[in-house]
C-alpha cells in the first residue's frame, strides 16, 4: 500500500460544556506509516487522549469533531457511517487505555470480555473463541491462561490487567494500535515488561502504533517519529532521533530536561506554571506564558508550522535564533 | 479549626457553588418562605387556630372565595388560616425530628465506626435492626397507645420523639461508613501520635470532616419527617388539637366528594414545602460533594 | 448466606419485643383493649386472657406468646374472629397491589432513567428530573386523593374504593372490574416508585457512562445498544437493586396510608382500623406479618445483589 496508513490533518475536537467551549484538540496533524511507531507527547491536558478518541470517533459528548480530516488506509474516516466505524473499531484499529482497573469491566470475566470482541468481528463459534482467547493470554505473557480466563479483573494484579487489555486490543490483529499511556499506572518494573511486550507484538503482527505518553524515555525507546503537542496544538514534529539531539521548540527542550538521567548532575528543571485554560487559551503562541525565551511577538501571533529540514517541523517564531539543548542519550 | 480569612475554606467554596446551583437556590427560597410563614403567619391569619368562627358566620362548607381563599371545612374551620398555623407545627416536627435523629445517628454511628470489637458490632447490629423495622406501623401503634395513656393527648413533642426513635438508623449507617473512611486518614494517626484521646479525636477531628454528607441527609430528612407526620395525622393518629397539614387532610377526607378544597390545599402546602427541602438538599449535595465534570 | 439468615432472627425478635411491650404498656393487653372498647364481649376477653397467659409473670408471657406466634396462633381479635385466618387474605390483597406497582415502576423507570442519563442536559432530561423530584415530594396518599377527586368523582371513570366491584361494576365483567379497581392505586404507587427509580438509575448511569471501560467497549466496536444495556446498565444496576429492595420494604410499611385512601382491603387498611380500635391481638399479628414480608424482601434483594456483582461474595 502506497502512502501512509493513518493521516490526520488539522484535527479540531471541541467540547461544548456549560462553562464554555473547551478546545481540547485544536489543529493536530499526525502521520503514521505501515509498521511504524509514532509518538504523541505532551503533558496531561494537551489533547493526546482526545486525539485517540477522535480517530476512533468515540469522543464522548459534549465533544465533537469540528474540523479536519482523518484518513485511514486511504479512506476518510469522518465520512464513514457509524456501522462502518464499528467494523473498524477493535478489528482494524484498537486502543489500550491508561488504567486497566477502569478500562476492564469489573462485572465480567476476562473470558467474556475477550470472547465478546472475538465473536463480534470474526466468524467463529464460542468454543473457538475461547481457544483463541486462551492463546492470546499466553501470547501476552500470562501463565495459566485457562485459569485466568475465568477470573474477574479485580482478582488480577495491575500488570496482568494491562496484559489482558492488550490481549483484548490485539484479539483481531489490528493494523493500528493506539496506546494511550499504557504504562503510566503500572509499577516501574512492570512498565519495562509491558513495553517489551508491545515491541514484540508490534513486530510480530506488523502493526503500526501511536504511542501516547508524557514520558520522553518511552518515546526514545519505542518510536521512530514523534509529535510534540501542547494545549491541543502541535509544537514540533520530527524523527525521534532529531527531536532528541536537536530540538527546535522550547517546550520540547523543557520536556527533555524534565527527564532525569544518571549522567546528569544538574538539578531537574521544572516547567513553571500550569497548563492553560482550554476555554480561553493564551493569545498568540499557546506556550508563551511558560516559555523562558518568549518575546513580544509570541503573545501576539500564532506561530505556523514551518519546515526546518526534511521531515522536521516546528511551530515557533524564534526557532531560527534559538540554540536549544538536546540530549545525547 | 480557624477559618481562612480569604474565604478559601471548604464552606466558603461550597457556599459559592451552592449559589450557582439553580435547584438549590429555588429550594432554599421555598424553605425560607415557609419559615417566614411559620414565624409571622399566625399573626396574619384571619382566624385563630382551630376556630369555628366561620360556622357562626354561616360560612361552613364554602368553596374558595375572596373571604376564604382556601375554602371552609364542613365544621366551620377556615382552611387558609389552618394551613398557615399548621406550617409552624409541621416545620417544628420536621426540624426537631431531623435534628434529634442526626444527633443520635452521629453518636451511635461514630462510635460504631471508630471503635473496634464488640461495642462496634453491637451498635451496628442495633442500627441494622432498627433500620428494618416497618417504621410507619410501629409509629402509628406507639402514637395510638401513648395518646390513650398520656393525659394531655399526644402533643407534637411526643410525636417528634416517636418519629426519632424509629428514624435514626439511616443516618447512623452513613455516619458509621464515613467514620470508617476518615479513620484511615493520616491526620487521625497524627492526632493519636500526639497523644489525643479517642473521644477528642472523634469529635474534634473526625466529625467535622464528615459533616458534608450529614448536612445533606439531615436536610433531606426534614422532608421525610414532614411526610411521615402528615401520614400519621392523616390516619388520625396525630394530635387532634394541634393544627397540622395532615390533620386537615384527615378532616377533609370524608368530604372529598363535595369539599375538595380541604384536601387540595393542605396537600399542596406539603408538596411545595417538602419539594423545597428536597431541592435544597440536592443543591447542598452538589455543592458539598462536587462531581468532577469534563 | 447463613449470616443473612441468622441476622433476620434478631430483627424479628426486636420487632416482637417492641410489639409485645407496647401491647403491655398499660400493664397487660386487656387493660389496653378495654381503654379503647366500650362494650367488650366477655367471651372474647376471656379467650384473650387465656391467650395472653395473664396468670404468669411478664417474661413467661412473652415466651408463650412467641411460641404461639411461631405456630401460627395469633389469637383472636376483639371482634371474635381469629386473627390468623383474616391475615392471609389481607396479605394477598396487599401484595397484589405492591407487586404490580413494583414491576411497573421498574419496567418503566429503568428505560426512562437510562434515556435521561444518555441525554443529559437536554430538555427531556430536565422535564423528567423535575417530574421525578415532584414524585417523591408528595405524600403518596394525597396523590391518591387528588386522583380520586378527578377520576372518580368529577369524571366518574374509575372506582374510588375497594378491590372488587360492589359499588362499581365495569361493563359487567368481573376481570375488567378488578383491573378497573386496580388502576388508581397502582398508578399512585407506581408514580412514586418511578420517581425514586428514575433518579437513581439516572445518577448511577451517569457515573458508569463516564468510566473508561465503557469507552473501551465502544472502542472495540460494540453497538451502542449493547454497550448501554449489557455493559453500562449491568454495572450500574447493583446499588439500584439494593435501594429498590429497601424501597419496597418501605412501601409495604407505608401501606396503611395508601390503602386507607382507597379503602383497599389489605393489611395496611386492616392495621389502621385495628390500631384505632386498640384491637391489640390484631395489631400485633399484622405487625409481625408485615415485618416478615419486609425481611423476605430484603433477603431476596441481597441475593439478587450478590448475583449481579461478583465483587460481593455470598458469605
Amino acid at each position: 500500500m502506497i502512502g501512509k496508513l493513518l493521516e490526520v490533518s488539522n484535527l479540531r475536537t471541541y467540547f461544548y460544556t456549560e462553562a464554555g467551549v473547551v478546545k481540547a484538540v485544536d489543529g493536530i496533524s499526525i502521520d503514521v506509516g505501515k509498521s511504524e511507531t509514532v509518538g504523541l507527547v505532551g503533558e496531561s491536558g494537551s489533547g493526546k487522549s482526545v486525539t485517540a478518541q477522535s480517530i476512533l470517533r468515540i469522543v464522548p459528548p459534549p465533544g465533537r469533531i469540528v474540523e479536519g480530516s482523518i484518513k485511514f488506509q486511504g479512506a476518510d474516516i469522518l465520512q464513514k457511517s457509524e456501522g462502518e466505524m464499528r467494523m473498524l473499531r477493535g478489528s482494524k484499529i484498537s486502543v489500550i487505555f491508561q488504567d486497566p482497573s477502569s478500562s476492564l469491566n469489573p462485572v465480567y470475566t476476562v473470558e467474556k470480555q475477550l470472547t465478546d470482541i472475538i465473536t463480534l468481528h470474526q466468524h467463529v463459534n464460542k468454543r473457538e473463541a475461547i481457544q483463541k482467547a486462551e492463546s492470546l493470554l499466553t501470547r501476552v505473557g500470562i501463565s495459566e491462561s485457562k485459569k485466568r480466563l475465568r477470573a474477574y479483573p479485580h482478582e488480577l494484579s495491575g500488570g496482568m490487567k494491562q496484559r489482558v487489555a492488550i490481549a483484548r486490543a490485539l484479539s483481531c490483529e489490528p493494523s493500528l494500535l493506539l496506546a494511550d499511556e499504557p504504562t503510566t499506572s503500572l509499577d516501574v518494573t512492570i512498565q519495562a515488561q509491558v513495553l517489551e511486550l508491545l515491541k514484540e507484538l508490534q513486530a510480530e503482527y506488523e502493526m503500526s502504533m501511536v504511542m501516547i505518553t508524557h514520558d520522553m524515555g518511552i518515546v526514545a525507546d519505542l518510536t521512530r517519529r514523534v509529535t510534540v503537542a501542547y494545549a491541543g496544538k502541535v509544537m514540533e514534529v520530527a524523527d525521534t532521533r532529531n527531536v532528541f539531539t536537536d530540538p527546535k521548540h522550547p517546550y520540547t527542550e523543557a520536556l527533555l530536561k524534565a527527564v532525569p538521567s544518571i549522567r546528569r548532575t544538574r538539578a531537574l528543571e521544572v516547567i513553571p506554571g500550569n497548563i492553560p485554560n482550554l476555554i480561553e487559551p493564551p493569545s498568540g503562541c499557546v506556550f508563551h506564558p511558560r516559555c523562558k525565551y518568549a518575546k513580544e511577538i509570541c503573545s501576539r501571533e500564532v506561530p505556523a508550522l514551518e519546515e526546518v529540514n526534511g521531515g522536521h517541523y516546528v511551530a515557533c517564531h524564534l526557532w531560527r535564533e534559538l540554540r536549544l539543548e538536546g540530549r545525547a542519550n | 479549626m480557624r477559618s481562612n480569612r480569604r474565604g478559601a475554606n471548604q464552606w466558603a467554596v461550597a457556599w459559592r457553588r451552592f449559589r450557582r446551583n439553580k435547584s438549590g437556590i429555588i429550594g432554599g427560597a421555598i424553605v425560607l418562605f415557609f419559615i417566614t410563614i411559620a414565624i409571622v403567619g399566625p399573626y396574619l391569619a384571619p382566624y385563630p387556630p382551630r376556630s369555628y368562627a366561620p360556622l357562626y358566620q354561616g360560612d361552613a362548607g364554602q368553596p374558595p372565595s375572596l373571604k376564604h381563599p382556601f375554602g371552609v371545612e364542613e365544621s366551620g374551620i377556615d382552611v387558609f388560616s389552618e394551613v398557615i398555623d399548621g406550617t409552624r407545627n409541621d416545620l417544628y416536627v420536621g426540624l426537631a425530628a431531623s435534628l434529634l435523629t442526626t444527633l443520635i445517628g452521629i453518636a451511635i454511628g461514630a462510635f460504631a465506626g471508630y471503635f473496634e470489637g464488640i461495642v462496634s458490632e453491637v451498635l451496628l447490629g442495633l442500627t441494622q435492626i432498627f433500620f428494618v423495622f416497618p417504621a410507619l406501623l410501629l409509629i402509628l401503634l406507639f402514637a395510638r397507645v401513648f395518646s390513650i395513656l398520656v393525659f394531655k393527648g399526644l402533643g407534637l413533642t411526643l410525636i417528634v420523639l416517636i418519629l426519632s426513635f424509629f428514624g435514626w438508623s439511616g443516618i447512623s449507617f452513613i455516619v458509621r461508613g464515613e467514620t470508617l473512611r476518615v479513620k484511615q486518614m493520616e491526620f487521625v494517626q497524627a492526632a493519636r501520635s500526639l497523644g489525643a484521646g479517642s473521644i477528642r479525636i472523634l469529635f474534634r477531628h473526625i466529625v467535622p470532616n464528615i459533616l458534608s454528607p450529614i448536612i445533606v441527609i439531615a436536610t433531606l430528612g426534614i422532608a421525610g419527617f414532614i411526610l411521615t407526620e402528615v401520614a400519621v395525622s392523616f390516619l388520625g393518629f396525630g394530635d387532634a388539637n394541634t393544627p397540622t397539614w395532615g390533620l386537615l387532610l384527615n378532616e377533609g377526607f370524608p368530604y372529598i366528594r363535595t369539599e375538595w378544597w380541604v384536601s387540595l390545599f393542605p396537600g399542596l402546602a406539603v408538596v411545595v414545602c417538602v419539594l423545597g427541602f428536597n431541592l435544597m438538599g440536592d443543591g447542598l449535595s452538589d455543592a458539598l460533594n462536587p462531581r468532577l465534570r469534563e | 448466606m447463613i449470616r443473612r439468615l441468622l441476622f433476620m432472627i434478631p430483627v424479628f425478635l426486636g420487632v416482637a419485643i417492641l410489639t409485645f411491650l407496647i401491647g403491655n404498656a398499660a400493664g397487660n393487653p386487656i387493660n389496653l383493649i378495654r381503654l379503647g372498647l366500650r362494650n367488650p364481649n366477655p367471651a372474647v376477653l376471656d379467650a384473650l386472657r387465656r391467650y395472653y397467659h395473664l396468670d404468669v409473670p411478664v417474661y413467661e408471657r412473652f415466651v408463650f406468646w412467641l411460641w404461639d406466634l411461631m405456630h401460627g396462633n395469633l389469637g383472636v381479635s376483639i371482634s371474635g374472629r381469629p386473627v390468623a385466618s383474616q391475615i392471609w387474605s389481607w396479605a394477598w390483597t396487599t401484595m397484589e397491589l405492591q407487586i404490580i406497582s413494583l414491576f411497573l415502576a421498574i419496567g418503566i423507570g429503568i428505560p426512562i432513567g437510562i434515556y435521561s442519563a444518555k441525554n443529559q442536559y437536554s430538555k427531556a432530561d430536565y422535564v423528567i428530573t423535575s417530574i421525578a423530584v415532584f414524585g417523591f415530594s408528595m405524600p403518596t396518599f394525597w396523590l391518591g386523593i387528588i386522583l380520586i377527586i378527578i377520576f372518580s368523582y368529577d369524571l366518574g371513570w374509575l372506582p374510588s374504593s375497594g378491590a372488587t366491584g360492589i359499588s362499581f361494576v365495569w361493563w359487567g365483567n368481573p376481570a375488567l372490574d378488578q383491573i378497573a379497581h386496580l388502576i388508581l392505586p397502582v398508578a399512585v404507587l407506581t408514580y412514586v416508585g418511578l420517581a425514586t427509580i428514575v433518579r437513581l438509575v439516572r445518577a448511577n448511569m451517569l457515573d458508569v457512562l463516564r468510566q473508561d471501560y465503557i469507552l473501551a467497549a465502544r472502542a472495540s466496536g460494540l453497538s451502542d445498544r449493547r454497550v448501554t444495556y449489557r455493559y453500562a446498565l449491568r454495572n450500574a444496576i447493583s446499588p439500584i437493586v439494593t435501594i429498590i429492595g429497601l424501597g419496597f420494604g418501605a412501601s409495604l410499611a407505608g401501606a396503611p396510608a395508601t390503602e386507607t385512601t382507597f379503602s383497599w382491603p389489605g393489611l395496611g387498611y386492616a392495621f389502621t382500623q385495628a390500631a384505632s380500635n386498640l384491637d391489640i391481638p390484631l395489631v400485633q399479628g399484622i405487625t409481625i406479618v408485615i415485618t416478615i414480608m419486609v425481611l423476605v424482601a430484603n433477603l431476596v434483594t441481597d441475593i439478587v445483589y450478590a448475583t449481579l456483582d461478583p465483587r460481593v461474595r455470598i458469605d
